[in-house]
C-alpha cells in the first residue's frame, strides 16, 4: 500500500476519535487489524493494535484535554512495518506509535485552535444556515488533512528508521514482549485507580485474575 | 411526532449529532456543532418566519459542551422546547443548566467506564486466541450497541420530555449502572492481568523478572494515577531507543 493510501488512510480513520461518529474504528485495537491487512502483515497489526490499546485505555478524548491520538499512531507504526518482522519490529512499532500519539495530541490542539479562529469571525451576528454548514464541515475536512499530514510525516520519519534498526534489536520475543507490557501494565494499574483503587475492588480483581489464569490455562 | 417537527426534520437531527464535535473549539466548544446539528429541526419550526429561525440560530451557535453521546439529550430536549415556542431565555438556561451534568456524566460513564471495559473485554479475547479481526469486530459491535442505543435513547427521551429530561435521566438510574459496571469492568481488568501473565507467550514466559517489572508497573499506575502514564510511556520508548542503538553499533 502507497505512502498516499496509509496517509488517507491515517485521515480518514483519525475522524471518528473526535469529529465524526466516534465509534470507536479509531482505537488502536482496530486500527491494528485495518492497517496490518491493508500492507499484508494482519497478526503483527494486531499485535502491535492490542499492546497500544493497554496503554491508551486510560486515554479518554474528553473535551479539552490533550491526549495522545492513537488512530494516526497506530497507522504510523504499523504502517512503518510493512514487509518487516520479528521482536525488533514489535518494539519499534510500539516505541513509534508512543512517540506518535504525543505529536498527533498536540496537532489536534493545533486543530482546535484553528477552528477557534474559524468560528470566530460572525460574532453575535446571525450565521446564515450555508455558511455555518460551511465552516462546520471545513473543520472536519481541516481535521482530515491534520490526520492524513501527521501519518504522512509519521510514515516518512519513521518508516526508514524502523528498517535501520528492527533487524539489529538485541532481544527476543519472549523479552521484547515482557518489556513492551512492563508499560502497558502501568495503564491497567491506572485503570484500577480511576475504578476506586485496591481495597474497594480486591475480590473482584483475584477473581477476575483468576479466571483469566484459567482461560490461558485451558482455552 | 412532536408538533411543529417532520419525521424527517427529528432525523436529520438526530444524524447531525454524529458530526456535533465536527468543529471542536476553545470559544464555542461543541456550540457550533450543536447549531449545525439543530438546523434541521430549526427550519421545520420556524420555516414561515426566517428572522425567528436566524436568531434561534444564533441562541444555538453559542458556547455549549456535554460529552458528545450524550449531547443528544440536549439536542431532543432543546429541539423539543423550541417546538413548544419556549422562551429563549428559557431555552437558554436550560442549556446552561444540562450541559455540565451531561458532561460529567458521560465522561465518568463512557470515558471512564464503558470504553475501557469492552476494550479489555476485547483485548483479553483477543490474548485467549481469538484472530485480531474477530477481536476488533467483538469490540466493535459490542461498543456501537451501547454508544449508538446511547444516542438514540438520550435524543429519545430529550424530545419527548423537553425541559423535564432530567427526570428521565434520574429515571434510568445512569450514575447507579456507572458503578455497577465498573465494578464488573475490575473483574475484566483482572482477567486481561490474568491472561497476560498466564496465556501463550505471555509475560509469564517472558520470565520472572519482567512478571516482577510489571508487578511494579501496575502498583506504580495504582498509586500515582494518570500522572504518572507520560513518565511511563517515556521510560519504555528511551529504553527501546537504547536497546535499538546498542543493537546497532555492537
Amino acid at each position: 500500500m502507497s505512502l498516499l493510501a496509509l496517509a488517507t488512510l491515517g485521515g480518514a480513520i483519525g475522524l471518528d476519535a473526535t469529529s465524526v461518529g466516534q465509534f470507536m474504528v479509531s482505537r488502536p485495537l482496530v486500527v491494528g487489524v485495518i492497517v496490518g491487512w491493508a500492507v499484508g502483515q494482519p497478526a503483527l497489526g494486531a499485535a502491535v493494535g492490542a499492546i497500544l490499546e493497554i496503554y491508551l485505555l486510560v486515554s479518554f478524548p474528553t473535551g479539552g484535554s490533550r491526549f495522545p491520538e492513537g488512530a494516526t499512531a497506530t497507522v504510523v507504526a504499523v504502517g512503518s512495518c510493512a514487509g518487516l518482522d520479528g521482536p525488533g519490529t514489535l518494539a519499534m512499532a510500539v516505541a513509534v506509535g508512543l512517540v506518535w500519539g504525543q505529536l498527533g495530541g498536540w496537532s489536534i490542539t493545533w486543530l482546535r485552535r484553528a477552528n477557534t479562529r474559524l468560528t470566530a469571525d460572525w460574532g453575535g451576528d446571525a450565521p446564515r444556515p450555508a455558511r455555518l454548514a460551511r465552516i462546520h464541515l471545513t473543520a472536519v475536512g481541516l481535521d482530515f488533512l491534520r490526520g492524513v499530514a501527521v501519518t504522512g510525516v509519521g510514515l516518512l520519519v519513521c518508516g526508514g528508521l524502523v528498517r535501520a534498526v528492527a533487524t539489529s534489536w538485541p532481544l527476543d520475543t519472549g523479552h521484547t514482549f515482557g518489556l513492551l507490557l512492563v508499560g502497558a501494565t502501568v495503564s491497567l494499574g491506572i485503570l484500577l485507580h480511576d475504578f476506586g483503587g485496591f481495597r474497594q475492588h480486591r475480590l473482584r480483581l483475584v477473581l477476575g485474575l483468576a479466571l483469566g489464569l484459567l482461560g490461558a490455562r485451558f482455552l | 411526532m412532536t408538533r411543529g417537527l417532520s419525521r424527517g426534520s427529528v432525523v436529520a437531527t438526530f444524524v447531525r449529532s454524529f458530526l456535533i464535535q465536527g468543529s471542536w473549539n476553545y470559544r464555542t466548544m461543541i456550540g457550533t456543532g450543536f447549531g449545525w446539528a439543530m438546523v434541521p429541526g430549526l427550519r421545520r419550526i420556524f420555516r414561515d418566519r426566517p428572522e425567528a429561525f436566524r436568531e434561534a440560530l444564533v441562541r444555538h451557535t453559542e458556547h455549549f459542551n456535554a460529552h458528545p453521546y450524550l449531547s443528544s439529550v440536549a439536542l431532543g430536549a432543546t429541539l423539543r422546547l423550541e417546538a413548544d415556542g419556549a422562551d429563549p431565555e428559557t431555552v437558554h438556561r436550560f442549556k446552561t443548566a444540562v450541559r455540565g451534568p451531561l458532561g460529567g456524566l458521560g465522561d465518568s460513564l463512557v470515558w471512564a467506564t464503558f470504553l475501557p471495559a469492552v476494550s479489555m473485554a476485547a483485548l483479553a479475547v483477543y490474548w485467549l486466541g481469538l484472530p485480531g479481526p474477530a477481536a476488533a469486530v467483538f469490540f466493535l459491535v459490542l461498543y456501537n450497541i451501547g454508544h449508538v442505543g446511547l444516542r438514540a435513547w438520550g435524543f429519545r427521551a430529550g424530545l419527548e420530555t423537553g425541559r423535564e429530561v432530567g427526570g428521565r435521566l434520574a429515571a434510568a438510574h445512569l450514575v447507579h449502572w456507572t458503578r455497577r459496571l465498573r465494578k464488573s469492568s475490575v473483574v475484566v481488568l483482572g482477567g486481561v492481568m490474568g491472561v497476560l501473565l498466564g496465556g501463550e507467550g505471555g509475560l509469564g514466559d517472558a520470565g520472572l523478572g519482567w512478571v516482577a517489572l510489571a508487578a511494579a508497573g501496575f502498583v506504580l499506575g495504582l498509586f500515582v494515577g494518570h500522572h504518572v502514564w507520560r513518565p511511563a510511556a517515556v521510560a519504555v520508548v528511551s529504553v527501546i531507543a537504547v536497546l535499538a542503538t546498542w543493537g546497532v553499533i555492537r
